[in-house]
């Protein structure tokens, strides 16, 4: 009997009129990794919380077939006993703490309190899976003072101190920064070692590909293939099913280096040693990475008369008087697309924000078009810089989605009609035309977080600043962003953007720049700026998976 | 009778409660800060009412009373849990009469909240402040009442009508808008009668 | 983060009594004067909350929370001054407004429950974790459930303010006024209200499955990491509240009061 047995998985979630899951059969055995792949909508989190019960017991709806877990089944056992079987960890940081403890060692005995185990033993299995997972300095501290990533790790502590023999990761990574990202990875990378099955659901496929035994991949809650990454990733179809290939994989296919056994390899180490072992000549391979596709666009974009929209000179900034987070920054923007890049509390924010006139300068000069802007108050500057915030469940408030983006158009003084055609057209260009009747709390996030965009697109600033775009979109939403940056730069307008995406960053922009404890540390064409390792370091950034590959070439 | 106030205890409701309480609390904020002349503190536990019946709107109501006056020792919000308790009562059976079906009906139910919040805060003013409320416009009405010599119990029911029928009409306007959107998805999460449907 | 409960560790000995016994002291002083009946009854229980309160140190924390109420306070002092039903001896005229003793003493009553209320309450607001007094009253058998609802409020509420800000700077962001004439400000509310509603119920989902997850639901009896011992402070100060109320009524039924 496997650990995990998945027959005929049917599921449809209440006032849906497609299934979620459909016959979807797969075994799991004791100690294997495997990863669940697919594009947003796809039944990869449904999957996950099938495997815990949750679907149907907690979501009701219908259901049909059967999934049964270390002898459970998930249909009946009540989730309290599944659960000390398999722990699940899912994106959101803040909404996975119990809400009911103020420490983080409180929080990680919370389950077991639930239990009802012996204190002593509460205490023990605490600073155990605290010390193991390199967190018992933050035993004391409120988990809401934490940061994404150690919050991840907490959560990932919190699950395993119950002692599962199934731990389930649900896009754990997919609103961390780099460094989050990393610790969380870190975390996997000593899990892996203790023998824990582990399924993982991820859009990161560098990281599937590093880590699974196994991935299945899913599409419209059918299950398409169940394989190993290899197998998975040589795939041709996988960009119609809206899942991309590793950056090695693709570079792999696109110079016809195939392992014996006639896949693409799937990880850095697999590449290199592929090339290797065959002795195929680097200079080539070594050229193709130095003149990547799509790369062009950055000359493209880099319009003729590169005219300052931003002129910063001098700027001085502290949230706390006496604690100067900005000692004086210059900085000129002109029209090219630009990236601002650098960890949680760099200042990236900060900002876009003044830029925005949401934060007033303390001192120094802020021109925007040759007007001083740092008195403007926010309404005023409305019709000239677009801001789009990371949530978009911080903006939405109509019930249809056409309304909602129209709300800034009108807001400005369009006239109806305008701001219906405006509207419409921001619409069509981030592929929702066909939602603009729907109501917004029906979308998927990633579909709300376009028609956040869009609500700002249609307010045709000459400014866009994006907060984090690319956050919960799969590989479709991203080539979307994509375009949407690159028609709106040739439309002549600005488009500032923060990203933690050093690959999307690398393939979408002309200007990056690094930004590290309120400083800006680098400024200039990406090809540039991720050559430069010591200031990506410094700014404790990684540089896009194929900088990577360079490297690993050259040595 | 039993249909009307049947409850479900289940995880998603418990976590329900909280939220509607940090809802009341943030439309006071809101109402603060944009210096609207209403209270509009009441807008999670109509919700509550709404989404979990009758008994969760009470103890959204009295709960939410209850824990401002103990952390605040603000202890006059604490005496009028038992008003809140009313209003996410009456709201919650009203919501499962059907009378927060369309606009119209929700007005009505508006209407049936307010009044529930005047019967029960008017004998809560007379004993613990002698009649007045402490809202400018309402406290005008009672000392002009008080004046012309009207019965204290008369002048109080007029000061608090003043008050709590506006404040619950846009409360609930606003909560039918939203809670009429909300996804099945979720809704189906706080409702008692819901069940998995077979697909084999 | 900012926290909504007014409880800091100071190490005083208030902190350190148990949290029943500061709900039995909250009894009496709320219960003694009221039945009583006497004006100086207040003034007993309102100095041993002062002093108890200038012992630990807290007196000053104790002063806001007093001040909150000042102007309810006044409200009442002017319109039951005036206006009272008993209303017969002038005790001051000002023109042609005149303030009458009845009205100025019943108003005094009203005036001191709420000062002697306030200031019990601010002994067990100031000195108790409200996550221990929590979790001391589920040990006794209160239910685990409600008590996560107290618990809960206390995360939800400073987490919701944060993202009112962000609410805020969204809308402003896309041309919205929140300032000018009523109509304007009301027009604001719902955009502003309907995002924090929206996310607040969805993400109940999310931590609802949190809960799920870490055995919320299980039916076996919860256990608790810490215990607070009952001293013989405790003990002392629990009989003397509960005596001295029984002692009041007792004197009050033989009409010696």
């Amino acid at each position: 009997m496997s650990l995990i047995e998945i027959k005929n998985l049917k599921y449809r979630y209440p006032g849906a009129a497609e299934l979620a899951l459909n016959d979807v059969s797969l075994n799991i055995e004791k100690g294997e990794f495997i990863g669940i792949a697919g594009e947003n909508g796809a039944g990869k989190s449904s999957l996950s919380q099938a495997l815990l019960g949750l679907i149907p017991q907690f979501y009701k709806g219908a259901y049909g077939g059967s999934v049964a877990i270390a002898g459970l089944d998930t249909k009946t056992a009540p989730v309290s006993e599944i659960c000390k079987k398999a722990g699940l960890v899912f994106q959101n940081p803040f909404n996975q703490l119990s809400g009911a403890k103020d420490k983080v060692y409180d929080e990680v005995g919370y389950g077991l309190q639930n239990f009802g185990m012996e204190p002593s033993i509460i205490h023990s299995r605490i600073k155990e899976v605290l010390t193991q997972l390199g967190i018992w300095e933050y035993r004391d501290r409120n988990p809401f003072d934490l940061s994404g990533g150690q919050l991840q790790r907490v959560a990932i502590a919190s699950v395993l101190a119950m002692n599962p023999d199934i731990l389930i990761l649900d896009e754990p990574t997919s609103q961390l920064d780099p460094v989050g990202s990393e610790e969380v990875f870190h975390t996997v990378d000593e899990l892996t070692k203790t023998g824990i099955t582990i399924i993982m659901i991820e859009q990161k496929v560098e990281k599937l590909a590093e880590y699974c035994d196994k991935i299945a991949l899913l599409h419209k809650g059918h299950l398409i293939a169940y394989d190993t990454p290899g197998a998975i990733f040589s795939r041709d179809d996988l960009l119609e099913l809206g899942v991309s290939t590793p950056a090695f994989t693709t570079f792999a296919k696109k110079n016809d280096l195939k392992l014996p056994n006639g896949n693409y390899p799937v990880t850095i180490s697999e590449l290199t040693g592929l090339i290797r072992a065959t002795g195929i000549d680097v200079k080539p391979l070594l050229y193709s990475l130095n003149t990547p596709n799509g790369k062009t666009s950055s000359e493209e974009v880099l319009s003729d008369a590169p005219d300052a929209n931003f002129k910063i000179s001098d700027l001085h900034f502290s949230y706390v008087p006496g604690r100067e987070l900005f000692k004086g920054i210059n900085l000129t923007l002109d029209n090219r697309p630009t990236a601002i890049i650098g960890q949680n509390g760099a200042g990236k924010t900060t900002l876009v924000r003044i830029l925005k006139g949401l934060l007033k300068p303390t001192s120094g000069n802020l021109m925007f078009r040759n007007q001083n802007i740092a008195s403007k108050t926010v309404a005023e500057l409305a019709r000239a810089v677009g801001y789009v915030f990371q949530n978009p469940d911080d903006q939405i408030f109509k019930y249809k989605v056409l309304d909602e983006v129209m709300f800034g158009p009108l807001n400005i003084g369009m006239s109806q009609k305008d701001a219906e055609k405006s509207s419409r057209a921001a619409l069509e260009l981030v592929g929702l035309t066909d939602a603009a009747d729907k109501n917004p709390y029906d979308l998927e996030l990633s579909d709300r977080k376009m028609v956040a965009i869009a609500s700002v697109l249609a307010m045709n600033t000459d400014v866009i600043i994006l907060d984090e775009p690319t956050i919960a979109q799969d590989y479709k939403g991203r080539e979307k962003i994509k375009e949407i940056i690159r028609s709106e730069s040739q439309k002549g307008k600005l488009v500032i953007a923060i990203l933690h995406d050093m690959d999307f960053v690398a393939e979408a922009f002309s200007r990056v720049i690094v930004m590290a404890q309120g400083e800006i540390l680098d400024d200039g064409i990406p090809a540039e700026i991720f050559a430069h390792s010591d200031i990506l370091e410094k700014a404790a950034l990684a540089p896009p998976h194929l900088m990577a590959l360079k490297e690993a070439l050259i040595k | 009778m039993g249909k009307l106030f049947k409850t479900t205890f289940s995880t998603a409701v418990i976590v329900l409660i909280p939220a509607c309480i940090g809802i009341n609390y943030i439309g006071k904020l809101f109402a603060q800060a944009l210096k609207l002349p209403l209270w509009l503190d009441s807008i999670g536990t109509c919700i509550g009412a709404i989404l979990g019946g009758p008994v969760i709107g009470g103890i959204c109501g009295a709960a939410n009373n209850l824990i401002y006056g103990f952390t605040t020792g603000d202890n006059i919000t604490l005496i009028y849990a038992l008003t809140s308790l009313f209003i996410g009562i009456s709201v919650g059976v009203m919501a499962r009469l059907g009378f927060m079906n369309s606009l119209p009906k929700a007005l009505i139910t508006a209407c049936i909240g307010g009044l529930a919040a005047v019967i029960v805060s008017t004998p809560l003013n007379i004993i613990y402040w002698g009649g007045t409320t402490g809202n400018l416009w309402g406290d005008a009405v009672f000392a002009a009442s008080q004046a012309n010599n009207m019965p204290i119990w008369i002048g109080s029911l007029f000061d608090e009508l003043v008050v709590d029928i506006p404040d619950k009409l846009i409360t609930v306007i606003i909560v039918y808008f939203i809670v009429s959107r909300l996804p099945k998805k979720l809704t189906t999460l706080y409702d008692a009668n819901s069940v998995v449907e077979s697909l084999d | 983060m900012k926290s909504i409960s007014l409880y800091t560790d100071n190490g005083s000995w208030l902190v350190k009594l148990h949290p029943f016994t500061k709900l039995f002291y909250l009894l009496a002083v709320i219960l003694i004067p009221l039945i009583a009946g006497h004006l100086y009854m207040f003034g007993l229980t309102i100095l041993i909350s002062t002093l108890s309160l200038l012992s630990a140190g807290m007196l000053k924390k104790a002063l806001p929370l007093i001040a909150f109420s000042f102007t309810i306070l006044l409200t009442i002092f002017i319109i039951q001054g005036i206006f009272y039903k008993g209303n017969v001896s002038v005790l001051l005229s000002l023109g042609p407004v005149s303030f009458y003793k009845e009205g100025l003493l019943y108003s005094s009553q009203i005036g001191l429950n709420v000062l002697n209320m306030l200031l019990s309450f601010a002994i067990l607001v100031l000195s108790t974790s409200p996550s221990e007094l929590v979790e001391e009253l589920e040990k006794k058998g209160f239910s685990t459930k409600f008590g996560y609802i107290l618990n809960s409020v206390f995360q939800i509420i400073p987490e919701m303010m944060g993202t009112m800000h962000t609410i805020s700077d969204a809308q402003r962001s896309r041309g919205m006024e929140t300032e000018g004439k009523l109509i304007t400000r009301i027009k604001a509310f719902i955009p502003l209200i309907s995002p924090v509603v929206m996310s607040a119920l969805t993400s109940t989902r999310e931590r609802a499955i949190a809960l799920e997850v870490r055995g919320f639901g299980a039916k076996v009896r919860k256990t608790y990491l810490y215990s607070h011992p009952y001293t013989a402070t405790d003990q002392i100060i629990k009989w003397i509240s509960l005596l001295s109320i029984v002692i009041v009524i007792a004197l009050r039924v033989m009409h010696i009061f």
